[in-house]
């Protein structure tokens, strides 16, 4: 599917091609916007080894947005989504904006090129890689500043809490995706 | 204004009117020759599928400056088109189009730029109220559209002030519009469009999705706009409406019907029938439920009971009264009980508590002898799984809940938790799509069909799992005519299948039409309950009363509570009232300069900044340490973390490999408080700062980056709708994953694939709403003329004083010592 303002409507009677944003444009960016935020804040843990680390489902959405609107999409879901977090928790936020953007801004680039659902496939494969080497890099920043620890125990949690929560978030938003993109894509079209 | 009784005429008979009224406007026209034309249609053709059907054929009418003109037309007329037209929205196919006074489209051309000097006069208010509120105020909505045409900032407020006085809305103007009914809300849209000074107003359907006293409130405001200036066009289904135009247009499969008087066409009953806009009332009360409706009387002592409702009382854990207190009442088995009452008084409520989606804090609730919240642990869930698979839940617009890839695996998706087999769920699926007569469209994707077949195929995955007690949540909300009696005769269908159906309604006549029982809910209390002819009259004499009240200008006392009042109202500190920019930017800084605590000093020199800043923010620091309550548990976590991974210091304590060391206390003291000082500080912003304020903020922030080509102010409306619709969207989500549960999903239990695909039935439909929401307001956008942010003006404007400089000159040294704390001790 293209980009909405890409569609030739022959009942238009507004020229949007000065590089303005439809309108259609801006309220599809805002309710996927919407709907992020409110995914972002039903939270919990899906780990039992570290309680502290929550599963949130926004990025699904970011995911979705990516697919159906193209990676500019992507990009300002995965952003303004965790905006309101900003003051609640603000280095959670920008890890969990840089996460969402290693996961959806390659998935919806390579779909772009390979628009099947094999390319949607290696898309959520390709931003699930990108988002655990983003996720675990950020880690190893982000922990040490939340608690007396060093680096180097930083990376020794790596293979026993790390590694696996990231890799069962990743999984859920994958497996999630590729099963409701179809349905979405019919609501897209129409 | 011309008024309908100068047109006063002998009778004309029913074939001649369309002629007669065409003439009567031409020579009406002749006489005012400074009638000016706000609308000249020439033979406009339009079609949606490149001219195999044509939804609009050959329409050719003028409308001039000052009439009030309503258009009827059966579904499917094309008067929805036509209305598109007449605002500008969209272009024929063919013929010539001339609004406000310029040539927009003529022939095959659309002329942008006509069309769009053409749409800064002309306002449009569509259907749906809440997808036309654009921010989380009011008065911001009303100037929004102002703003985008460019007037002054000076002149802007008068503007908002005289639009909300226009609909009677000046009470709530810094109220959050998702806080209020229907009909406020599409009176605060009227003063959107009104604020902008068009010279025409078209209505698509302003009252079709609103209660009945929404309805007369809105009718009541449209009326009372009519003047000399303003020409309104009204697209309606009400005949009340109708009646009281100047003139009446009607269409019919794409054509021009009649224009003309309105009581001669809507005196005619030939003429109604002729064009499918027969009296649906009497036509649904002439329907044969009501003959089923009686016969359960003699049997009545052979049934056994289905529902027992035993004083019952249930609040909300965010509210302080109940929403239901001491309700009780009983059904018999085959029986139909509607649930009535006002918008606000618990009938939906209710309904989700006898499908066990909540539990009463009181009483208690009995479906077939089952009492789903009788148990406590494992046998508590047996019991509403077994609930589950005799209650039927069907919610209000079930349409929404659809989410599978074709009809019959969206059926199939209760009986199949039910733990039916696939043949058994196979056959169900199938009985229950020829029941309703959508057989053919099984394999179809849900979202493919019209908005009734849409409800049908909703309402087939709740009866597929035979429920014995069918609840049904407002089963006839925003539907058509004749959809609405299709509902009728399918819940007659299954009442006489022995069905118990416990249905809500604000209607009295489908309450009459349909049930055996009447319970009349009022503000969460049960006034009475028994015979619709006893309880009925009742019913509307709380709603008479309440349109009274409104009609004598008592709107204060309205639904509206002061302390919903936006925030604004109560600013009131100092912190409150500082520049959103200067507050937001240096609490961003001193929350990550946090970080950088790493000795008590500097904890403690943060501690008092911060403690400081709670307290001139008049918050109170119990009302702070409460909104942060989520993230104590996190703290905690941090604490303990902190203490044992410490291994440095002397050992205090020490019990296996769990060690205990004063390093290790001091860590956690640190690394605890100084991230609790982060969410403190971030909470005051948060409590202190509007959404408007917020995204304002971000806009001017950003505005810079505007030199790049980045469309900052875009991406602020973007954050600002995204704001107002958190509420919407959540709402609905809830309602969604109601639903779903009463067919049985469940993402917490069962096998990987059933949870995954519980989390769908969840998901998908979530984002349907989030795509219908988006189609409504990018139409709403365009109604109020948004075409970027360049041009705009601003309502509200950001302006620093002296105690924003005092605050950033105290932000800055409070960094500067912080740092400085190291190198001093």
């Amino acid at each position: 599917m293209s980009m909405p303002t890409h569609s030739v409507d022959p009942h238009s009677t507004k020229n949007d091609g000065e590089g303005r944003w439809s309108t259609r444009r801006i309220a599809i960016y805002a309710l996927f916007v919407a709907l992020a935020i409110v995914a972002s804040f039903i939270e919990f843990p899906i780990f039992p080894a570290a309680p502290y680390l929550k599963y949130d489902p926004s990025g699904i959405v970011s995911l979705i947005a990516g697919f159906a609107f193209g990676p500019m999409a992507a990009v300002l879901v995965s952003i303004l989504s965790w905006i309101p977090h900003m003051f609640a928790d603000p280095l959670g936020s920008i890890m969990a904006i840089v996460v969402a953007l290693g996961l959806s801004v390659p998935a919806s680039l390579l779909y772009r090129r390979f628009h099947s659902r094999i390319g949607a496939l290696y898309g959520i494969l390709l931003g699930a890689g990108c988002a655990l080497i983003v996720a675990l890099l950020g880690n190893l920043v982000v922990t040490p500043l939340y608690a007396n620890i060093s680096v180097e125990q930083v990376i020794a949690m790596i293979l026993p809490i790390l590694l696996p929560f990231n890799l069962l978030k990743l999984a859920i938003h994958g497996v999630v995706t590729f099963i409701i993109y179809k349905p979405i894509s019919m609501l897209v079209k129409r | 204004m011309i008024h309908t009784d100068m047109f006063a005429a002998p009778t004309v008979s029913s074939s001649q009117a369309i002629h007669d009224s065409a003439q009567i406007n031409r020579s009406a026209s002749d006489t005012h020759t400074k009638q000016i034309a706000n609308v000249q249609l020439t033979d406009v053709r339009f079609s949606y599928d490149h001219g195999r059907s044509w939804a609009l054929d050959g329409i050719s009418f003028d409308i001039h400056r000052g009439e009030y003109i309503c258009i009827l037309g059966a579904n499917g007329s094309g008067k929805s088109t036509l209305g598109r037209i007449l605002a500008g929205f969209v272009s024929p196919d063919a013929g010539q189009v001339d609004l406000m006074g310029q040539t927009v489209f003529s022939g095959t051309h659309a002329d942008e730029q006509a069309y769009r000097q053409a749409r800064h006069h002309i306002g449009m208010v569509f259907q749906n109220p809440e997808d036309q509120i654009v921010t989380t105020v009011v008065q911001d909505d009303v100037a929004f559209g102002v703003e985008n045409l460019g007037v002054p900032h000076d002149h802007i407020a008068t503007r908002v002030h005289q639009a909300l006085e226009q609909v009677d809305m000046l009470d709530f103007a810094l109220a959050d519009p998702s806080r209020l009914s229907g009909g406020q809300q599409q009176r605060v849209a009227i003063a959107g469009a009104l604020a902008m000074h068009p010279g025409m107003l078209v209505l698509d359907e302003p009252v079709a999705m609103l209660d009945d006293a929404g309805r007369q409130e809105v009718s009541g405001i449209i009326q009372r706009l009519r003047d000399e200036k303003t020409t309104i066009i009204n697209i309606t289904h009400m005949f009340e409406d109708a009646r009281t135009a100047d003139r009446l247009i009607v269409l019919d499969h794409g054509t021009l019907a009649y224009d003309g008087r309105p009581n001669a066409f809507l005196n005619s009953p030939e003429l109604l029938k002729a064009h499918g806009l027969e009296d649906i009332r009497e036509q649904e009360l002439g329907a044969q439920p009501l003959s089923m409706a009686s016969d359960t009387k003699n049997t009545h002592e052979k049934r056994k009971q289905a529902l027992a409702i035993d004083h019952v009382t249930f609040t909300f854990s965010d509210a302080h009264k109940p929403a239901l207190s001491d309700v009780s009442f009983s059904a018999n088995q085959g029986e139909i009980i509607a649930i009535v009452g006002r918008n606000g008084s618990g009938k939906s409520t209710l309904a989700r508590l006898i499908c066990a989606l909540a539990k009463p804090q009181q009483g208690s609730i009995e479906v077939n002898g089952i009492n789903a919240y009788g148990a406590r642990g494992h046998r508590g869930r047996r019991l509403r799984k077994s609930l589950r698979a005799c209650v039927g839940y069907v919610m209000q617009h079930p349409e929404r809940q659809l989410f599978a890839d074709t009809v019959e695996a969206d059926v199939a998706y209760g009986p199949h938790n039910l733990g039916c087999s696939d043949d058994q769920t196979r056959q169900r699926v199938d009985e229950t799509l020829e029941f309703l007569g959508i057989a053919a469209y099984a394999e179809r994707s849900p979202f493919a069909l019209s908005g009734g077949q849409q409800r049908l195929a909703a309402i087939a995955g709740v009866i597929a799992s035979e429920p014995t007690v069918l609840v049904l949540d407002e089963p006839t909300a925003g539907l058509d005519a004749h959809a609405r009696s299709r509902m009728y005769t399918l819940i007659a269908q299954l009442k006489a299948q022995g069905t118990t159906i416990i249905m809500t309604t604000h209607s009295h006549d489908e309450a009459e039409l349909l049930s055996d029982k009447v319970a009349l809910l009022h503000h969460g209390s049960l006034l009475a309950f028994g015979e619709p002819k006893d309880v009925l009259p009742l019913y509307d004499e709380i709603t008479d009363r309440a349109l009274n009240l409104h009609a004598h200008s008592d709107k204060r006392q309205q639904g509206f509570n002061p302390s919903d009042r936006s925030p604004i109202a109560k600013k009131s500190s100092w912190i409150h009232l500082l520049d959103p920019r200067v507050k937001m930017v240096s609490a961003l800084v001193m929350m990550f300069t946090a970080f950088a605590i790493h000795s008590l000093w500097q904890l403690a020199w943060a501690a008092v900044v911060v403690c400081g800043i709670v307290g001139m923010s008049r918050l109170g620091i119990r009302h702070v340490l409460q909104t942060v309550k989520i993230l104590l548990a996190m703290l905690v976590v941090m604490g303990v973390l902190n203490l044992l991974v410490t291994r440095s210091g002397t050992v205090l304590f020490q019990w296996g490999i769990v060690m205990v060391t004063d390093a290790g206390i001091m860590s956690a003291v640190l690394y605890t408080c100084r991230f609790a000082l982060v969410v403190m500080l971030g909470a005051v912003v948060m409590q202190t700062t509007t959404p408007t304020e917020m995204t304002d903020s971000m806009e001017s922030l950003l505005s810079p980056l505007k030199r790049w080509g980045f469309h900052v102010q875009e991406l602020a409306l973007v954050m600002s709708l995204a704001l107002r619709f958190i509420p919407t969207l959540t709402r609905e989500a809830r309602q969604i994953i109601d639903a779903q549960a009463a067919r049985g999903g469940s993402v917490e239990t069962g096998s990987p694939i059933e949870r995954v695909k519980a989390l769908a039935s969840i998901v998908v439909p979530v984002f349907a709403g989030a795509l219908r929401h988006a189609d409504n307001v990018s139409l709403a956008l365009d109604a109020r003329c948004y075409e970027g942010g360049s041009g705009r003006t601003h309502f509200r404007m950001l302006k620093t004083h002296k105690k924003d400089y005092c605050f950033l000159a105290g932000s800055v040294f409070y960094i500067a010592l912080l740092f400085a704390i190291p190198a001093i001790f």
